[in-house]
């Protein structure tokens, strides 16, 4: 097996400024926040400027930043809490595998997608719950903001990161510190309105979770989420222009292939195809063979042997599939011998 | 023609569809991968061919 050469999958390394900043971190945010000795007050101190930097960067106030040292249980958190009695449940085909599981228990309603990816919203009343994905995780398909939905809004922000603002009408709100960069195992949680939200964990204080926290990887994702927006913003055209890039050569150089969505319905970093008559598992294989890491949504790549949910109710092809992150550090020339090896490899697959 | 894809997984039974297509404008084909419905869907849609469901498992497609 040959050393990476490009990375194209979802998850990335530590930030470098945040891995040059750990050992700092876990020599001054070891004590435990909540005690009065000097150098817990020092930990709670470097808490608060954490709290500070996600608050500024997420859209919401300092005391609404809630830690999740299990990013998922936010789905829980963020839907249970707001259901009452006769609330509805509204969450959509293409949401994560978490909302479809609470949503089973509450006898919620699933929403179909269209091919393009829109979502029509329900009317809704104000006791009832919808579930609204800021971007698609797999597709990187921005979804318009449910703005007129009259009800409470679970914004599910683990796949967008800080990129794109909550909407006003926002009731609760899930953000995963992977998204930036930052380290694994750290999601972040807000509740816009205390009044109409109930802790749905069983639960003996005021704290929404009791699960531990790891103050040093909170600071050290607070210092990637900068790093990371900065980045961003230095990169984004450029990364727009590489995604355009490999929409063109698909189309022109390799034909037969199910994009979804278009440049202007997308995130620049994800891009999501299908290749028709492709095995995926084999494709992932020879391309990881070559140093070129990229993920599938495909049946053959799932635990379940089940093809992408979110593909299927899309409409698109669900084999062949290949995901592709372009990361701050992807290169034009790792896009450019992507590209060629991903013809060859289609070429000879299909023959 | 029938096409017996029972037992495959994908993309096997819509490239032997095709396969068969080239030879036979209808096809019924079995096939019970859970991507095969999704796959057949998406698949006229690209090549503009029809299907239509005839039962579980069974489907009887169309070239046009």
């Amino acid at each position: 097996m040959g050393s990476i050469t490009s990375r194209f999958q979802s998850e990335a390394p530590l930030h470098p400024a945040a891995r040059a900043f750990l050992a700092d971190a876990f020599d001054r945010g070891w004590a435990d926040p909540s005690k009065i000795h000097g150098e817990s007050r020092q930990a709670s101190i470097l808490l608060n400027e954490a709290k500070e930097t996600f608050a500024s960067h997420l859209g919401i106030r300092r005391d609404q930043v809630e830690f999740l040292s299990d990013p998922a249980l936010g789905f829980h958190l963020g839907t249970s809490g707001l259901l009452h009695g006769s609330s509805q449940f509204f969450y959509s085909a293409v949401d994560r595998s978490e909302v479809f599981a609470i949503a089973d228990l509450h006898s919620g309603e699933k929403i179909p997608v269209a091919l393009d990816g829109s979502i029509q919203y329900p009317e809704g009343g104000s006791t009832d719950l919808l579930a609204w994905q800021t971007i698609n995780g797999e597709t990187g398909i921005i979804s318009a903001a449910p703005t007129k939905f009259p009800g409470r809004l679970f914004v599910d922000a683990t796949a967008s990161g800080a990129q794109i603002p909550l909407p006003e009408n926002w009731s609760t709100a899930l953000w995963n510190s992977r998204t930036w960069e930052g380290p694994a195992g750290l999601g972040i949680f807000a509740v816009a309105d205390e009044g109409i939200w109930r802790n749905p964990l069983p639960h003996v204080d005021q704290k929404i979770s009791s699960s531990e926290l790891s103050i040093p990887l909170v600071m050290a994702s607070a210092i990637a989420l900068e790093a990371h927006m900065r980045d961003y913003a230095d990169k984004r055209d450029a990364l727009s222009t590489l995604n355009a890039q490999i929409r063109n050569f698909l189309h022109s150089e390799i034909g037969d292939v199910d994009i979804a969505g278009n440049a202007s319905t997308t995130v620049p970093h994800l891009l999501s195809y299908s290749l028709l008559y492709i095995d995926a598992e084999r494709l992932v294989n020879e391309l990881d063979r070559r140093g070129i890491c990229v993920d599938s949504g495909s049946a053959c790549n799932a635990t379940n042997m089940e093809p992408s949910h979110v593909l299927a109710a899309m409409g698109l092809l669900t084999h062949g599939n290949v995901r592709m992150t372009l990361h701050n550090q992807t290169t034009p020339e790792s896009v450019e011998i992507f590209l060629q090896e991903l013809k060859t490899l289609v070429e000879d697959f299909r023959n | 023609m029938e096409l017996d894809c029972l037992g495959m997984r994908c993309p096997i039974p819509i490239i032997k569809l095709a396969q068969a297509l080239k030879t036979s404008p209808e096809v019924v084909l079995l096939s019970n991968d859970p991507a095969t419905l999704p796959d057949l869907i998406a698949w006229s849609r690209m090549t503009k061919n029809q299907y239509e469901i005839l039962g579980r498992d069974r489907y009887l497609v169309k070239r046009l």
